[in-house]
């Protein structure tokens, strides 16, 4: 955002603004930016993993609309959801049932704040931007609490409290995880986690034995962390019809779902500045080719491909195991490996 | 130490279904994209039994054999001023076994090789061949064929 708040004070109208306004506009003209950006990759996901879902089980997927292999079946999504009757139930909590799917999107969205696309192609450098990227994204789990709340509907219920259960326990690996990385690292600035990455392949963070743990720990967690197949049980179709989102119809709907995809980029996003060396190629000399934020956005379509090849692969899990997951196998794994670690940095 | 085998175990198997589910991935789809691609059906397939009116002889020899009465003839006239006001089948009582194909001299009568006619009414299932009263074909006699058709 700096380079774009540098451009404005050389523009002649703009110049003339005070510091505040100016940065005020930058902030606005990035955060539109960003939110089409995402928009975009939302509306390229939704096709993507019927594609991959198809692929997967031997036919095609979404064949018409578009033309070519129903390249625009995303905006046909959208037209219908946009022309869908909004249906609230009447005994549904409505304030409640309303702020719902605004509060999914945006605390899904919030966290785009801190990723660092490329060296000054960054909303905000702070320096507890993990920290923040986190919290933020942990706001997810308050909007489908307001879901499943104010639908006043027994499934919405269910699946709110399986969500507030399952995001609250995956918090604790996740950010274990990347405690690690931080600790050698010494930052929580984002931009600064993927700057100590540069140079070769074997300088990013999941080729160090021990981050590599934690990155396996890290990706599973966020699996978790944003109701992802095998660990969709807050919105799980075969049980609780569509969990916290039963009631919803039309562009409410088609808010939560754009919560949910968000969510599911942020977290790759996350884990691509933290492990997998951010907008870095691995080869210094190509470096300077190719532009940071292509790199960058590669490795994150790519561990988003990862997730939906997980979902069609396995079938989901059952409460007790998802439990048992995160709190006898992920966290003992996750302090072991806080320890080791520590251990090391103390004695080397 | 059984919990730590479980974990390897859960991991190892994980990596296996996501190398089966790739496979598949780079695989070609086995799916026909029905309307357009269809399969090819055998000579003897029996689809919608299907009346070739200029041919027919209004004979009502399909009529007869039919085991369900399932095709409706109605003529009018006698000799040369007989009429065909009526051939219609009523596919909701056929039961697709051919034998009106079998006595039929002309062999107008067959089994095509339609079979998606999905409809809303049943009453539309019985399809009419006829629409104007036609004269049924008759066989030109030997020898007077080509006289017959100069008149």
């Amino acid at each position: 955002m700096d380079w774009l708040l540098a451009h404005f004070s050389t523009l002649p109208l703009l110049g003339g603004l005070p510091y505040s306004a100016q940065a005020g506009l930058a902030m606005g003209v990035y955060g539109a930016v960003v939110l089409v950006i995402v928009a975009l990759a939302v509306m390229v996901f939704s096709l993507a993993e019927r594609k991959v879902a198809g692929f997967m089980q031997s036919r095609y997927g979404p064949m018409y609309v578009g033309g070519w292999h129903g390249i625009l079946q995303p905006l046909a999504d959208g037209i219908k959801f946009l022309l869908k009757e909004d249906i609230a139930p009447a005994a549904a909590d409505k304030l409640l049932w309303r702020a719902a799917p605004i509060a999914v999107f945006t605390g899904a969205f919030m966290g785009y704040a801190v990723i660092p696309w490329g060296p000054s192609f960054v909303g905000a450098k702070l320096d507890m931007g993990l920290f923040y990227a986190f919290a933020t994204s942990s706001l997810v789990v308050m909007g489908i609490i307001m879901a499943g709340w104010g639908s006043n509907n027994k499934w919405s219920l269910y699946g709110a409290m399986r969500g507030a259960a399952q995001v609250i326990s995956y918090e604790i690996p996740l950010g274990l995880a990347v405690l690690p990385v931080i600790m050698g690292a010494g930052t929580l600035n984002m931009g600064s986690i993927v700057q100590r990455q540069a140079g070769f392949l074997w300088n990013w963070n999941v080729f160090n034995p021990l981050f590599a743990i934690s990155f396996v720990l890290y990706f599973v967690s966020a699996m978790a962390e944003v109701n992802r197949i095998p660990f969709d049980l807050p919105e799980s179709e075969s049980e609780l019809v569509a969990g916290y989102h039963t009631e919803y119809t039309g562009m409410k709907f088609a808010f939560m779902m754009l919560g949910e995809y968000a969510d599911m980029f942020l977290v790759a996003t996350i884990a691509t500045a933290v492990f997998l060396g951010g907008w870095w190629t691995g080869i210094p000399r190509v470096d300077h080719f190719v532009p940071a934020p292509v790199i960058f956005t590669v490795k994150a379509v790519a561990l988003v491909f990862i997730m939906m090849w997980l979902r069609w692969t396995l079938p989901r899990l059952r409460v007790d195991q998802l439990m048992h997951l995160c709190w006898k196998i992920f966290i003992p794994i996750a302090l072991g490996n806080l320890l080791l670690y520590g251990l090391i940095r103390s004695v080397i | 130490m059984q919990h730590v085998h479980e974990i390897f175990d859960t991991v190892r198997s994980v990596m296996k279904g996501m190398r089966i589910t790739f496979k598949y991935l780079g695989k070609r789809p086995v799916t026909q994209q029905y309307p357009q691609e269809r399969w090819a059906l055998p000579d003897r397939y029996r689809g919608f039994v299907h009346n070739d009116v200029p041919r027919c002889t209004a004979c009502l020899l399909c009529a007869k054999v039919c085991p369900v009465d399932c095709i409706y003839i109605v003529t009018e006239g006698k000799g040369k001023d007989r009429l065909m006001t009526r051939f219609a089948i009523d596919y909701n009582k056929c039961i697709w076994c051919s034998l009106c194909t079998e006595p039929c001299p002309t062999n107008c009568i067959t089994m095509s090789h339609d079979y998606d006619h999905a409809l809303y009414f049943r009453e539309k299932l019985v399809y009419e061949f006829v629409d104007e009263p036609v004269v049924p074909y008759r066989e030109p006699k030997k020898g007077k064929a080509a006289e017959g058709e100069e008149a």
